[in-house]
């Protein structure tokens, strides 16, 4: 009897417990880790945190002297009011049969990162405030920070699942035909306003490089000023300037940061969320996309609630920029919507400061959703934009 | 290029040369042998040359690769002449460091960027 009681106990307990679990704030590690992947979490918070010097390994050319930076607002791995300049050549003509592909990514030119700053040595040098942008080039893009929360569980969704949503031949005749980019190695893409880039922890190095002119082992040469090689002596700090481990525990942070919290559904909020099917903003909002394997059980076989296809959509002329792999200026990754509660700019750049705004300016492949969206009685728009804010 | 220069420059710094003057003559060491699987950007048929689009991220760079008469270039394990490379070509090469630069030692073309 008394065992009952005691087992009976422990049950309350637990329930509670798991009750009253407050769910993770943003910044917060995901729930589940181990002892030794939160000390990895910890250790790897401390290198975000840093501040680079030149004498540390910052630059010459950069964005930022650290990812606290850019990701800062309202906390580290949150947004930032930085705007950072990507160019490439686009030749349409060339269809990549046998001569050169249609996008020129600059790469022998700097591109396609165009560092805004430069450390001091490298201003007396050459007497630049930031890295020119070639005139081959064919665009400008401008380039918000994103949020990083929840790009572990992004990065742990497989390719089976992403290529699963795309109809690049629009067989279903919805106007829909999403499509993966590829890297220059043919791997899937998926992070990045293009889905250049396959996997986080190449996120992660190639933002040290390109972002803070941090040289790590994976990236040990630095950025050169638009092709030009760098003049002797402005670049003091030895290569590689992060170690290996280094970066492995900053990853570690990333891929490991929850994902934001989405809020309470109201009961306008849920009536626009039935909008938000109709419509068929779910086409390429794809509410939930599912991990895979993975070595960390936080991140194994669980939902995100991404809202993305992770896939390349045309999105129309007025919103195009710069060609990047097999993205043409007009076609973007599907923005996940996870966290845009707390945005106050939307899109890409940042142009629109509403999401009524940034609704409208979908085309493209958009234009049959956007339309709809048009079409909605007053009170159904309200519905889905607050259903949008909780997300 | 830049990139190629500096890069080269990493790697043969990094060979000792002080700690063997007072050895023995001793064949010289084998640099090392690199991999990179990227898209080619430009194949110089003429000059013996091929650059490779890769990189880590948004970090991207090229890596230009002088090719010998003796490098194996194969395509699904048979032998493939030079130009029949394109730009566009998915490949994997095996390279290393040589004073000149970086030298191809094994070109597999396996297929192209979707």
């Amino acid at each position: 009897m008394m065992r009952r009681l005691a087992a009976g106990a422990i049950c309350l307990l637990v329930a509670a417990a798991g009750a009253c679990r407050r769910p993770p704030q943003l910044g917060d590690p995901l729930p589940g880790l181990s002892t030794a992947e939160r000390a990895r979490f910890d250790r790897g918070r401390a290198i975000f945190d840093s501040v680079f010097t030149p004498a540390t390994g910052l630059g010459p050319l950069f964005n930022a002297n650290g990812c606290i930076e850019c990701h800062e607002d309202p906390v580290r791995g949150g947004t930032g009011d930085e705007v950072e300049r990507h160019a490439s050549a686009f030749h349409p003509g060339v269809t990549g049969g046998g001569g050169a592909r249609p996008c020129d990514e600059l790469a022998t030119l700097g591109g396609p990162v165009y560092q805004n700053h430069v450390t001091p040595a490298l201003q007396t040098a050459l007497g630049i405030d930031s890295e020119p942008v070639p005139p081959e080039a064919t665009a400008i893009a401008h380039r918000t920070t994103p949020d990083i929360f929840g790009f572990g569980l992004l990065d742990a969704v497989p390719d089976s699942e992403i290529l699963a949503y795309a109809d690049p031949d629009d067989r279903d005749r919805d106007g829909i035909s999403g499509r993966p980019n590829r890297f220059f190695d043919g791997r899937l893409g998926r992070f990045g306003r293009k889905a250049l880039v396959p996997a986080l922890r190449e996120f992660n190095e190639g933002a040290l490089a390109a972002e803070q002119g941090i040289t790590t082992p994976a990236v040990p040469t630095e950025e050169t000023v638009a092709g030009r090689p760098l003049p002797a002596g402005v670049d003091p700090a030895p290569d590689p300037e992060l170690s290996d481990s280094a970066v492995a525990l900053l990853d570690a942070f990333v891929r490991l940061l929850a994902p934001p919290s989405p809020l309470r559904l109201s009961r306008e909020a849920r009536q626009g969320r039935d909008a938000f099917g109709r419509v068929g903003c779910d086409r390429c909002h794809v509410p939930v996309l599912r991990t895979g394997d993975s070595p960390i059980p936080a991140l194994s076989h669980r939902d995100v609630a991404a809202y993305t296809d992770l896939l390349l959509h045309d999105m129309g002329p007025e919103l195009a920029d710069i060609c990047l792999g097999l993205a043409t200026p007009s076609e973007f990754r599907t923005e996940p919507l996870m966290g845009v509660h707390r945005m106050a700019r939307f899109l890409h750049d940042g142009r629109a400061t509403t999401l009524e705004q940034a609704i409208e300016l979908h085309n493209g492949e958009a234009a049959r959703a956007r339309d709809r969206f048009r079409a909605l009685s007053a009170e159904d728009r309200a519905a889905l934009v607050a259903f949008l804010k909780t997300l | 290029m830049s990139r190629l220069v500096l890069a080269s420059i990493c790697i043969i710094a990094a060979f000792p040369t002080a700690a063997t003057a007072q050895q023995p003559p001793q064949p010289p060491p084998s640099p090392p042998t690199h991999n990179v699987q990227g898209a080619v950007r430009v194949v110089d048929v003429r000059g013996r040359a091929l650059e490779v689009t890769t990189g880590v991220g948004m970090a991207l760079r090229v890596v230009r690769l002088q090719v010998p008469a003796d490098t194996r270039v194969t395509a699904a394990g048979a032998p493939l002449p030079l130009a029949r490379l394109q730009a566009g070509d998915l490949v994997r090469v095996s390279y290393g460091a040589r004073p000149g630069g970086f030298v191809a030692y094994a070109i597999e073309r396996l297929g192209r960027v979707p």
